[in-house]
């Protein structure tokens, strides 16, 4: 007579703990996620950065302007890469730049000799001069990328830049 | 107490209609209100998986730099207060102060070098920097994390003297005469 009145529907199991724990995951995973910038979802390689010892400042994150030095793998060469992050500093610098082609222009990485990025960081100093510099090379790579980039830059004024690090363990 | 039986006697009386149903409440042993919780649950983990998956935890830091815009005169410099750290092809590092014989230099030892160095020349010093051309880029941010740790000491021991640190520090391209001076070492 039990049996019949109770109308078990299945086995039920109590989720509220479990869905509070998944809640305060999700909404802190929510806040503090990050989406990559088109630039980035460009980039096909993977940078392995420099350590350096723990230090505050950060990536920052507006009108910056980034120079990646991807080390050369099976599928390409070692190249500087450049990408603007202010989307109107970039129309205009992708613009001005000479000898890009069309379907470069669509690009937001841009993979560039020495030359072109000469150009490139003129342009970008011309366009907007809040515009910051960041260095994003790969550890294993030879110092002589990095001193004439510098040169390069030296010759822009662009003369404060940051080298993009990671925290030593 | 008298008012709440009377309470009671009332309610009874006015769910005599329903007087079929309340001893199957009685019987339930209702525990609360239940909702199926399933999809939403679901939906939540997909998110939270999505949220895991796409989020970047380690923000990479900055190493601050700056070099000096492009200058066409000449500065002239004591050797007595040059500190020259020279690298060379193979990651060995060698210092030497003003006419000094280079000497070979672990890098574990540069900071406490760089701040005895610093100290005992107050203000003065000069650091050169020459770092050859085929040094992974790796090894040259640890040397300049180095210099930036001795930096922080020397800040502070002077500050207890009672001056101000003027950082003199710059990167200088290696020459012919710099490769040969430490190749054979």
């Amino acid at each position: 007579m039990p049996k019949i009145k109770k109308k078990r529907v299945g086995f039920v199991l109590d989720m509220t703990p479990l869905v509070d724990i998944g809640f305060l995951l999700l909404t802190f995973f929510m806040f503090t996620a990050k989406f990559k910038s088109e630039a980035e979802a460009e980039q096909k390689f993977v940078i392995e950065r420099p350590t350096a010892s723990a230090d505050t400042s950060k990536v920052p994150e507006n009108n910056l302007a980034t120079i990646k030095i991807g080390v050369d793998t099976v599928y390409q060469d070692t190249s500087y890469y450049y990408s603007l992050s202010n989307e109107n500093v970039r129309l205009t610098v992708w613009d001005q730049q000479e000898n890009l082609t069309d379907e470069m222009r669509q690009k937001r990485l841009l993979k560039v000799p020495l030359e072109t990025l000469d150009g490139l960081i003129r342009n970008t100093r011309a366009a907007s001069v809040k515009t910051r510099f960041a260095i994003d090379a790969d550890r294993s790579i030879e110092y002589k990328w990095i001193e004439d980039l510098m040169d390069v830059m030296q010759r822009n004024n662009a003369t404060a830049f940051n080298f993009v690090t990671e925290k030593k363990q | 107490m008298a008012g709440g039986t009377g309470g009671l006697g009332g309610g009874g009386g006015g769910k005599e209609k329903r007087g079929s149903l309340a001893p199957k409440r009685k019987k339930k042993k209702r525990v609360g209100f239940y909702l199926d919780m399933t999809p939403l649950v679901d939906i939540a983990f997909l998110l939270l998986t999505f949220f895991m998956f796409t989020t970047t935890m380690a923000q990479p830091q900055v190493m601050e730099m700056s070099i000096p815009p492009e200058r066409q005169e000449q500065v002239d410099v004591k050797q007595s207060e040059l500190l020259n750290i020279r690298v060379r092809h193979d990651s060995q590092i060698f210092y030497n102060i003003g006419l000094d014989a280079p000497q070979a230099l672990d890098i574990s030892e540069l900071r406490n070098l760089a701040v005895n160095e610093n100290l005992r020349q107050k203000n003065r010093l000069i650091t050169a920097l020459k770092i050859s051309t085929k040094v992974p880029y790796g090894f040259v941010v640890r040397i300049l994390d180095e210099l930036n740790l001795a930096e922080l000491d020397i800040n502070s021991q002077l500050l207890i003297d009672g001056l101000e640190r003027e950082r003199k520090f710059a990167l200088v391209p290696m020459t012919e005469e710099d490769i040969t001076e430490i190749e054979g070492l």
